[in-house]
């Protein structure tokens, strides 16, 4: 009986020793390679809302629609370094919207008012068309329609609002939503090696 | 009035009348013949359109214009190079610190004026090369506001100097010292009468009796004002590219209009439709008057 | 090989961390013509980019830490403490992390697809958090039985919760459904390993509750999981017994396991209560079946010894379960 218990207790301890081996091995084999994983990538120049020459066209706004997360993860961001600062900016205005008593268009562009404008610089106290204004995205009310990024987008605007993925709310899910949705294949999972060349740091 | 497409000079392509990847600058001679630079070569048209001769510049060209004597500017990014009627080079004006990129140029007695999209502002040399002032600098936004990345500026029959000022949605004059004096414009919408979008005009010339013809991008048109800013006609709302920023414009003594379609790389010739238009009341002529 | 298993947890440190402007791409841009700071004055400076950043290191390290803990404490309280109340607060606890907060990702089931492709595509590679979440409950199964979802898994919990009136499956028909699982995990090893271009992620495709946690997704989604906690209610835990191909991994691990859930504390009484209480019909012969045995501590408060003695016999040595 002693003896019986005793092979058994080697035998299991045998198998699971096995067993924590091979998942070991395995675990291993996988964490040489891990750090270089896929991320969703959203491909301006694939994007019909950046695409340049794609014009005279409605803004798509599936990314809005189509994440699994309430607020999608993709977003509008406005570049700081290419933002042209413009008195009326066609992204910020509904620039086809009558003209109010103040000279500006009496409509904003975006539909949950997500674009906030000041001035800046110099400030004129006589005339508003002789300053400079900063167009900044509330990324808590941003839900990636891309209305503005066409809007902004060359000829009409400089192109410096453009869609992106953020990553703080990506869930990185395997079958991405937006992805499957997009008409123009923009969002792909590439490898971090390969999701492009660095342009910028992102919050130097 | 009403003007109609008459012609189409140039295109895309590989032909020797044809440019390969841009079309940026127009400008017309005395005689009515037309000069156009893009990719990196000067091409002179007859009024039909035959190309006449071609040479090439030793940086693609932004903007050209022709002297009463027949000197050839032609703007570029760093410097302005000059040929002789013939086309042979004569020489290349830089200025490290006030050449950027040059949108523009004006002719107008002794002085040249140039454009500078990278500085935003005017620079005004004498004949000799030789700088004397700045021009639209002094101000809050220290220059002009071009968001779309050119400057445009055209002289008048008085020698006055037009510029657009596209991010104020304006027209400007300013004598040749630099002191302005008079604008129109404002920003309307969808009303024609202003300037739409985010910074129109682009581009603008000025014809013999001191109307202002000006281009518009997004969406593309040329339209016609008088001195006072009173919309008198829109060219062409259909005849361009979606695509078009930044059409060059130039118009002749009989009152022809040409546009540049940068993207389909030709140029549209619209003619006024009734004759009052197209004899206009003659002024004094001018040197400079059909700008780059 | 060995240099690399070295490095590991210094490359978890760097690897984890934001994947930076590499992300972001190249845009050829018209114009460049913005005015610059000095043009805009008053000491202008130009701000940021905003651009929130990627789940921090630490809190992807918080994640692993939570999960083996959950793991932890779930064998604690399904072998040792014997506390039913306590795997239920648990359940709960995790079911609100990983389910609705994490809104259930990473999880070990999908990344089983994950696993595969990163197996067998060599452009493919996973994170050192899926291989964490993957790895972590089958060591852990091979050790104290299945207490990841006992106690750590959301999709258990959640169905764990429901369960209203159980109903005895039929032992022969519960052993045939049961090899569903292995025909899901077949299924999906078998979409992972294909070219990537016909490569499906039917795990993630067909998840049936991770809609619920993120509280949107597509209707057949919201339907199957629906359908599941209804069923639910009167078969106990049917996707975990079922269909989960993760559990079908657990379970085979799980037979060898070290330890696992022993009924009575000392001597059973052949009563058979505890096989009645057992919605999952893990009990045999009066002993935990461990590769069915979800360790969710029900057994022990329908047991009249457990309830009778002392609490401190709760640890004396006790019956080895059938493996």
């Amino acid at each position: 009986m002693n003896h019986e218990t005793t092979r058994r207790e080697l035998l299991g301890h045998a198998v699971r020793g096995a067993g924590l081996l091979g998942l070991g091995g395995v675990a291993v084999y996988l964490t040489a390679k891990a750090g270089d994983e896929g991320v969703w990538v959203l491909d301006i120049s694939k994007c019909v809302n950046s695409r340049l020459g794609a014009t005279g066209i409605e803004a798509c706004e599936l990314c809005a629609t189509s994440c699994v997360r309430p607020l999608s993860a993709v977003r509008a961001i406005n570049d700081f370094e290419k933002c042209g600062r413009c008195y009326i900016c066609p992204a910020y205005f509904d620039v086809m919207s009558e003209v109010d008593e103040n000279g500006l268009p009496s409509a904003k562009l975006c539909p949950r008012d997500a674009i906030k404008r000041e001035p800046i610089g110099w400030v004129d106290p006589d005339d508003p068309a002789n300053n400079f204004y900063e167009y900044t995205i509330d990324e808590a009310l941003c839900n990636g329609c891309g209305i503005c990024v066409l809007a902004c987008k060359d000829p009409s605007g400089l192109g410096s609002i453009l869609l992106e993925v953020r990553y703080d709310l990506c869930l990185d899910c395997n079958r991405c939503s937006n992805a499957a949705a997009c008409p123009d294949d923009a969002i792909d999972r590439k490898p971090l090696s390969r999701a492009g060349a660095p342009q910028r740091h992102p919050a130097s | 009035m009403q003007y109609r497409q008459v012609r189409v000079i140039s295109g895309k392509g590989s032909q020797p009348e044809q440019f390969a990847t841009a079309l940026r600058g127009i400008a017309l001679d005395r005689t009515g013949a037309l000069y156009a630079v893009g990719d990196s070569e000067v091409k002179v048209f007859d009024a039909d359109g035959t190309l006449r001769r071609r040479w090439p510049t030793s940086k693609p060209g932004y903007c050209v214009a022709v002297d009463r004597d027949g000197t050839v500017y032609v703007g570029q990014e760093r410097q302005v190079q000059r040929f002789d009627d013939a086309g042979k080079p004569l020489d290349a004006w830089r200025d490290t610190e006030r050449m950027g990129l040059v949108t523009a140029i004006g002719l107008i007695e002794d002085n040249v004026l140039i454009a500078d999209a990278r500085d935003r502002c005017i620079r005004r040399y004498d004949k000799r090369g030789r700088f004397r002032n700045d021009i639209g600098k002094d101000n809050r936004t220290r220059g002009f506001l071009i968001p779309n990345g050119v400057l445009d500026l055209a002289i008048d029959a008085e020698g006055i100097i037009h510029a657009a000022n596209p991010g104020r949605h304006r027209v400007e004059r300013y004598s040749l010292e630099g002191q302005l004096l008079g604008r129109f414009g404002r920003f309307t919408g969808p009303d024609p009468r202003g300037f739409s979008g985010c910074c129109n005009p682009t581009n603008l010339t000025v014809t013999r009796a001191g109307r202002v013809v000006v281009t518009e991008k997004a969406g593309p048109r040329a339209k016609v004002y008088d001195a006072t800013g009173k919309l008198l006609a829109i060219v062409a709302n259909d005849a361009f590219d979606q695509n078009c920023k930044n059409m060059d414009v130039a118009v002749d003594a009989q009152g022809r209009i040409y546009v540049v379609d940068t993207v389909r790389l030709h140029i549209c010739v619209f003619t006024p439709m009734d004759d009052r238009a197209a004899s206009e009341p003659a002024s004094a002529p001018a040197e400079g008057a059909t700008k780059p | 090989m060995k240099r690399s298993a070295l490095l590991a947890p210094m490359l978890v440190l760097l690897t984890l961390a934001t994947p930076t402007e590499s992300l972001y791409a190249q845009y050829e841009r018209p114009v460049d013509v913005a005015p610059t700071e000095e043009d805009i004055g008053s000491g202008y400076v130009t701000p940021a980019v905003q651009r929130p950043l990627p789940r921090s290191t630490l809190l992807n390290i918080t994640d692993i830490v939570l999960l083996l803990g959950a793991m932890g404490i779930s064998a604690w309280l399904g072998l040792v403490r014997r506390s039913r109340t306590g795997i239920v607060v648990l359940a709960i606890a995790c079911a609100v992390y990983f389910g609705f907060y994490r809104k259930g990702c990473v999880c070990p089931i999908g990344a089983i697809q994950n696993v595969a492709v990163a197996l067998t595509d060599p452009s493919y590679a996973v994170s050192y958090v899926v291989i964490a979440f993957f790895f972590a409950p089958l060591v852990l199964a091979l050790l104290f039985g299945r207490v990841f979802c006992g106690g750590a898994c959301p999709f258990g919990a959640i169905q764990e919760l429901v369960v209203l009136r159980p109903v005895q499956v039929p032992r022969r028909l519960d052993k045939a459904l049961g090899l569903l699982k292995y025909v899901y995990l077949a299924l999906a090893i078998w979409f992972a390993v294909l070219p990537a271009v016909e490569r499906d992620f039917i795990i993630c495709r067909f998840d049936p509750f991770v809609g619920f946690f993120r509280r949107t997704g597509p209707a057949y989604m919201l339907i199957i999981g629906g359908a599941f906690l209804v069923l639910g209610m009167f078969v106990g835990r049917p996707y975990c017994r079922y269909l989960c191909p993760y559990g079908g991994l657990l379970a085979q691990l799980a037979r060898f396991s070290w330890k696992g859930v022993t009924i009575t504390p000392d001597k059973e009484l052949d009563c058979g209560l505890c096989a009645e209480s057992c919605p999952y019909g893990a009990i045999e012969k009066m002993r935990a079946v461990r590769t069915s045995c979800l360790s969710c501590a029900r057994c022990y408060t329908a047991c009249p010894r457990e309830r009778a003695p002392a609490r401190g016999d709760a640890s004396v040595e006790s019956h080895e379960a059938t493996g």
